[in-house]
């Protein structure tokens, strides 16, 4: 049976948290073996999805906080990191994983959900691809294709720290205060034994994978690239990463089907929490709305996305820019 | 009919315009809009297997590159991926519009869903794409056939 590597690399820096597993894909690329890792972080830092804005993460409160920021190759938002997740990377041939995105996500996330069951956590993959228990999800998850290779990666989260999570986040204080609330009621941790979740994904990847796994190590080549990813993602350029267009809105996506949005259109300003596709909380503000601000927002409560015009509508010119500003929102990704 | 004016017609249930090259590799068209200029997009495939695209970015104007390696790269459901470029060239022009609205290539992927102008290095590269009305269809429907085969789209 061919055989799966399996690395565990222990507790590392904030830095090789990112580059150990950068520099294993590029070695899979390059022909080495299917490899599942792991690691911890030794100290809490923020990581940027590829396509994301260096102005989205609060880089003050990063310095002031100590936490080093680093821009990853696998997307996804920016993101709280630190000693209390473990996390985990499946990386194969991209010619081994199916060519749509979606189900190579739910075929290669599968095997982590019989994991995290194996050690307690009633864990199920939902119409999303995101694994949760609940309405909560339990594992932050991204993926890329790095040269000729695909990686995955997720992580058990034993503990998760809400408030610092949303504190990194370039945000308003009233939209950082929404996103907070979201992320206690929609992202969760599920304090399992980290020793256990390793065997068990092990196991669970090598059987869905069927392959045969064995204790590993980084390969020569891979120990270059690895310093060679140590200088990129330090570098200015790296983290300032690839053009990208100004916003015409604020809006962060707390887990799949749950955005926080901040948006303006002339006079007009609207904050809406978003689960679903309905709209489940608004603060709303136009100077002609003549105190009427309450009733738009009670209004709006629970109200699709779809008809959101619809209601607006019913408020005249001030109505019509608060839809012109919710419009600027795109609630994907 | 696209909004680009194209000739569209449908070939086992996905739309294709005939009017152009393709990539198989990437499931990318390549459109000559000038003597050596190259307008290049992604086929209705690449849209359905890419899923709902979240993020787009290219390389600046001005950018040399061989065939295969990437002009831009894509995100979708937090997966991002190279696009690798079907010839070799000059990268003379990007969509700002599907950057800003990346819903725009999965609207209109042959008119205005269009990703980036190369000019074109060594024509001879052109052979080595999909091309013809009739082998176009042929070679579409296939493609359609064995993603269906192996799982990749829905039977």
């Amino acid at each position: 049976m061919p055989e799966l590597r399996v690395v565990d690399f222990g507790r590392v820096s904030a830095l090789r948290s990112q580059t150990l597993w950068h520099a294993l894909a590029y070695g899979v690329s390059r022909g080495g073996p299917p490899t599942l890792s792991f690691m911890r972080p030794s100290r809490p830092y923020v990581g940027l999805g590829y396509h994301r804005r260096l102005e989205e993460a609060d880089i003050e409160a990063c310095r002031e906080a100590g936490l080093p920021v680093f821009r990853r190759m696998v997307g996804g938002g920016v993101v709280y990191l630190d000693e209390h997740q473990q996390f985990f990377q499946i990386i194969l041939p991209v010619g081994s994983v199916p060519r749509s995105r979606g189900r190579a996500l739910r075929q290669l996330l599968s095997p982590a959900v019989t994991a995290f069951r194996a050690v307690g956590v009633a864990a199920e993959m939902d119409d999303d691809v995101e694994i949760v228990v609940g309405e909560a999800k339990i594992c932050g998850h991204g993926a890329a294709q790095i040269d000729d290779a695909v990686v995955v990666v997720g992580n058990l989260i034993e503990r998760f720290d809400h408030a610092a999570a949303a504190r990194v986040l370039a945000l308003p204080d009233e939209v950082r205060a929404e996103v907070a609330r979201l992320m206690e009621r929609f992202v969760a941790a599920t304090p399992a034994d980290s020793a256990a979740f390793r065997s068990a994904a092990v196991a669970a990847y090598g059987e869905a994978l069927g392959l045969e796994p064995a204790a590993g190590g980084p390969a020569a080549y891979e120990r270059e690239r690895l310093r060679e990813l140590d200088d990129r993602f330090r570098s200015e350029a790296w983290l300032r990463g690839p053009r990208r267009p100004d916003p015409h809105c604020a809006q962060v996506k707390v887990r799949a089907g749950v955005f926080v949005v901040c948006a303006e259109h002339e006079r007009s300003r609207a904050v809406a929490s978003v689960v679903g596709g309905r709209i489940e909380r608004a603060r709303v503000s136009d100077p002609e709305l003549n105190g009427a601000a309450a009733a738009v927002e009670e209004r709006l409560a629970g109200v699709a996305l779809a008809e959101v015009d619809d209601v607006l509508e019913r408020f005249g010119a001030p109505g019509r820019r608060l839809a012109a500003a919710l419009a600027k929102a795109r609630l994907v990704g | 009919m696209s909004a680009s004016g194209s000739e569209i017609t449908e070939v086992a249930g996905f739309e294709v315009a005939l009017d152009r090259a393709y990539d198989p590799a990437g499931h990318l068209w390549v459109s000559m809009i000038g003597p050596d200029r190259a307008r290049i997009g992604l086929d209705a495939l690449g849209v359905e297997t890419s899923g709902t695209i979240a993020q787009l970015a290219f390389l600046p104007t001005g950018e040399h590159l061989k065939r295969g390696e990437a002009f831009g790269s894509l995100e979708a459901a937090k997966f991002v991926g190279p696009l690798a470029s079907p010839l070799t060239g000059t990268v003379t022009a990007t969509n700002d519009a599907v950057v800003a609205d990346p819903a725009l290539v999965e609207r209109d992927p042959y008119g205005a869903g269009w990703l980036v102008e190369l000019t074109v290095a060594d024509a001879g590269e052109l052979r080595d794409l999909v091309s013809g009305a009739d082998v176009i269809s042929v070679w579409f429907a296939a493609e359609v056939e064995d993603y269906r085969m192996k799982g990749v789209l829905a039977e």
